[in-house]
């Protein structure tokens, strides 16, 4: 698959040259994937697919556009690239778009363990065991409403190729498991929750039993849910939850966002702008990683990049595109794996040391403005008292901006979330608004 | 991979300033030589050559493969669709997009259980392989696939372009682009920064089922997006607006670029004087149009059949139950000319409706596909959708509004002594069997002693369906759909709607805020 889809690259490079493009970046990928679900006892439904395109990017006489297709028919293909070379000959030049320098890019690909030849011959019946070990344990409770599990496989091959001379592909896989339960409360509310565990290896989805109870019991700990306070709390951000807030604090960290002027980073890059507990990395090359990659997603080589030192921020994500525009250094396009300067102690060692406040368990809607950092989300968790987790609490809304969010940050977990390529811990932060009864 | 949660969401394409990730809305033929929906081919045959390079023959042993272990239903979805963006930034038109996109979804329907595969290699081999794989979930004795098959004549008219995309020239959307950049900088001297993003396109659909029947479809969607910036000393704001449907090139008038220029300025302008709102729960009157976000998240995903077939809506045992006034009538239908949410035959091949939810504050249907329509023992209500061949079919809304009320706008707000007016949202997100909703105000006022007193941005809204339409108090006599494009997420399915509402009175939602 390798070879047959390098080759398709750099078979479209020359059709594109010989319609007229300058320079030529080529993706291709190719990806396989199965799965299968169980709902309330049975199988409900089984999915297999085969997925295939490719990408170009044209730099035609200094102009850009990228093209994209399925239909990979000779013949349909040659008429697509010369029509995507007429697109992009409409255009106005732009003095900025080039490759990448093809020494930024690399010479050979490291191995970063991404493939795992077991998620590639999983057989059916495994699948099936799977599902009703998870189906039975997550209905182990006269309150379930319903439960569905489901499970999943995927291969990818992607390749990327370049008209000066860069041609480099890489093989993943991954093996996911989810749980979802819903249950009866008073009402007839039926409060819901789920589960989700995987990696790049059949292992790391773990066996559904465990899945199915861990689901089970989000979804019970739902139960007589109330509205939670107005005011001014101590807020425990667990480490799911926390993955997807440090997801908007990072969201305008790149060069597009600041040459644009939409970005809360603006003046900010060298300086201290969060709490000091705050460090925060891109790892594009960890071994296995969700997010690892031997280039990225115009092919400069991966490598470490600080984001966040101890409140300082030290660099955002620069593309050359954007680079050139806003005369910063490249650096890379996008995040990979965000890693953290861990704390002393995990989520249930921060609800004691914290003593009373809200944790937040999920987010529900909101949004935030990436120009201002201003931010309004929707939450459910429990209250915590006492050191201990409480009663649950939702329909509530935390309010405030995440700059100054982040420099109230107080403390940071060791138990970093294994189920995203940000890989956050429990996050505590101090003087938080919230909005509820 | 998506987490399997029991939620869906809402969105604009390009909610905030960051995320100007062009919709995947896919369109378009790719071949411009193609026949246009009104002069299909005459037969069966013709048709699945001409647009596929499939024949009808070969259609007839994949069904046969597909519904080889027996089938309550199986289908053929067939897509081809083409996209086409372009973006103007920092005065340049320099970026141009295009997506071809094709393939088959073969599904299998054995009472609630579903058989799916999918392949984007048209070839009789890949499609046979895929048929077998759908049909390995069914146990059953082979079903009896269909000697021939027959086009179906179906509704045509809810978005028949004079001009299909496939045949409007490279060039031609470049002066809009370029008018609404120089139409918004000359608004205000503080406007430091104007971008514009443009998508349109069709696709193409083709339903063959176990009877014979093919049914087909040509669906258009174009979509502008304006994002302003703005700086006041140290102060900047970023805001924009979009217009959507399933129009063609002529609807962009210059009175339609005039109204996404001032929505896109108003809206960001007006950012400098706006502040948060108190925090807690307060009255909230959510302006005609685009908040009828509130009936997509507090009402709409409840209503969804399959939610409810398996028991995980709050909505489940609530048919024939009074849950709104009964000045209120909720509406979720396919017969809106031209909007995001309109279609002739859902991805079922069933012809669209226009389906009550709710009539006079009672709770009337839900929204079916065929599998809850069986389950059920009802008729489909049109409503299976899916994002792509990609995707199986789920019930899903389209157009989502309420009908008018017997009040004024203006009596509404003046009846409000401490609240807020909403006005533009960005997103919203419901838990479905919880009832929980929330959408997330960009724009809107302040209400103090029944006067708009300032303007607020940036709060989220969190309520519970049931709850917010017992409160809904007030309904005017303005209801409107949006003119702005909204996406609607679910199960990992991106599918385009419409939503509108006349201007309503909330007597309590939870307002996230300041605390003084």
């Amino acid at each position: 698959m390798r070879e047959s889809l390098l080759q398709s690259t750099q078979d479209v490079i020359e059709v594109a040259r010989r319609a007229g493009a300058s320079d030529v970046a080529a993706w291709g990928s190719h990806e396989r994937s199965v799965s299968a679900s169980w709902r309330d006892g049975r199988p409900e439904t089984v999915q297999e697919s085969v997925s295939r395109g490719l990408s170009l990017q044209l730099f035609v006489d200094g102009r850009y556009g990228t093209h994209t297709t399925n239909d990979l028919r000779p013949d349909a293909l040659a008429g697509f690239v010369r029509e995507a070379v007429l697109w992009t000959r409409a255009l106005q030049p732009d003095p900025f778009r080039e490759l990448p320098p093809r020494a930024s890019m690399p010479d050979a690909l490291p191995d970063l363990a991404l493939e795992d030849d077991a998620v590639r011959t999983v057989p059916a019946e495994g699948r099936a065991a799977w599902l009703a070990a998870a189906d039975a344990e997550a209905r182990r409770d006269p309150q379930v409403l319903s439960a569905t599990s489901e499970c999943s496989e995927q291969e990818r091959w992607t390749a990327l190729s370049t008209s000066h001379g860069f041609s480099g592909a890489y093989g993943a896989t991954g093996a996911w498991g989810t749980v979802a339960v819903t249950v009866r409360d008073a009402d007839d509310r039926r409060p819901e929750a789920y589960e989700l565990r995987g990696g790049r290896r059949l292992t790391d989805r773990g066996d559904g039993a465990a899945l199915g109870r861990l689901a089970l019991t989000r979804a019970l700990a739902r139960l007589g849910s109330v509205k939670g306070p107005t005011g001014v709390h101590t807020m425990v951000v667990e480490p799911r939850a926390a993955a997807a807030l440090v997801s908007r604090l990072l969201a305008p960290a790149n060069a597009r966002a600041l040459q644009q002027q939409a970005s809360f980073y603006a003046d900010r890059i060298g300086t201290p702008c969060f709490s000091e507990q705050l460090t925060v990395t891109d790892r594009p090359l960890l071994p296995g990683g969700l997010g690892s990659r031997p280039f990225d997603g115009e092919g400069l080589t991966a490598r470490d990049l600080p984001i966040i030192e101890a409140g300082v921020v030290r660099h955002v994500y620069v593309d050359t595109y954007y680079g050139k525009k806003a005369k910063l250094a490249p650096t890379t396009g996008g995040g990979s794996n965000r890693a953290f300067a861990l704390g002393p102690r995990d989520r249930t060692g921060w609800i004691a040391d914290v003593g009373s406040g809200i944790l937040v368990t999920d987010w529900l809607g909101g949004n935030h403005d990436a120009t201002t950092g201003d931010f309004s989300l929707g939450l459910q968790g429990h209250r915590i008292t006492a050191g201990q987790i409480g009663a649950p609490v939702g329909e509530m809304n935390v309010t405030g901006n995440l700059v100054a969010l982040f420099r109230a940050l107080r403390g940071v977990g060791n138990d970093p979330y294994g189920a995203s390529a940000t890989q956050a811990p429990t996050l505590v932060f101090e003087g938080v608004s919230f909005s509820g009864a | 991979m998506t987490p399997m949660s029991r939620r869906a969401l809402l969105h604009t394409a390009a909610a905030g300033a960051a995320t100007v990730t062009l919709p995947r809305f896919l369109a378009g033929c790719a071949h411009p030589s193609a026949p246009s929906a009104a002069s299909l081919a005459p037969s069966a045959d013709d048709h699945l050559r001409q647009a596929y390079g499939i024949d009808a023959a070969v259609v007839g042993r994949v069904m046969s493969a597909l519904s080889a272990r027996g089938a309550d239903f199986a289908d053929l979805y067939f897509q081809h669709s083409r996209t086409t963006s372009v973006s103007l930034e920092d005065g340049l038109i320099s970026r141009a997009t295009t997506q071809i996109d094709q393939g088959v979804g073969l599904r299998v329907v054995v009472g609630d259980q579903v058989g799916y595969a999918f392949t984007e290699d048209l070839s009789e081999a890949a499609l046979l392989g895929a048929a077998r794989t759908a049909a390995s979930l069914a146990q059953g004795a082979p079903g009896a696939p269909p000697a021939a098959f027959a086009l179906r004549d179906g509704p045509r008219g809810m978005y028949q372009l004079e001009v299909p995309w496939s045949q409007v020239g490279v060039d031609a959307r470049l002066p809009l682009l370029t008018a609404i950049e120089s139409r918004a900088r000359a608004k205000d001297g503080s406007i430091e920064r104007v971008s514009v993003q443009w998508s349109d396109g069709e696709e193409r659909v083709t339903i063959a089922d176990l009877h014979g029947n093919l049914f087909t479809d040509v669906r258009p969607m174009m979509r502008v997006w304006c994002t302003v910036t703005a700086r006041r000393g140290s102060q900047t704001v970023t805001n924009g607006s979009n217009l959507a449907g399933r129009h063609g090139l002529g609807w962009m008038t210059v009175e339609r670029v005039q109204q996404l220029v001032d929505e896109a300025v108003g809206r960001t302008l007006v950012l400098f004087e706006a502040r948060r709102p108190p925090a807690g729960e307060m009255p909230v009157v959510l302006a005609a149009g685009a908040s009828g976000i509130l009936l997509h998240e507090a009402i709409g995903h409840g209503m969804e059949a399959d939610f409810n077939r398996k028991g995980t809506s709050i909505y489940s045992t609530k048919i024939g139950q009074p849950i709104a006034p009964d000045f209120v009538t909720i509406v979720d239908s396919g017969l809106e000319p031209n909007e995001r949410g309109a279609l002739n035959v859902d991805d079922e091949g069933v012809e669209a409706q226009r389906t009550v939810l709710v009539r006079n504050g009672i709770l009337e249907t839900y929204l079916h596909d065929q599998i809850s329509a069986r389950h059920y023992g009802v008729a489909s209500t049109g409503s299976g959708r899916r994002e792509s061949f990609r995707h199986v079919v789920l019930p899903r809304m389209r157009c989502t509004y309420m009908e008018n009320g017997p009040h004024q706008r203006d009596e509404i707000i003046a009846s409000v002594r401490d609240g807020i007016l909403a006005e533009t949202f960005t997103n919203g997100q419901v838990q479905i069997g919880a009832g929980d909703f929330t959408f997330y105000i960009k724009n809107g006022w302040r209400i103090e002693g029944g006067k708009l007193t300032h303007p607020i941005q940036d709060v989220n809204i969190i309520g519970n369906g049931p709850a917010a339409l017992r409160a809904v108090t007030m309904a005017a006599n303005d209801t409107r759909l949006d003119t702005g494009g909204w996406t609607c997420g679910k199960d990992g399915q991106s599918v385009p709607v419409s939503q509108g509402l006349p201007t309503v009175l909330v007597s309590k939602l939870t307002v996230g805020g300041d605390h003084a």
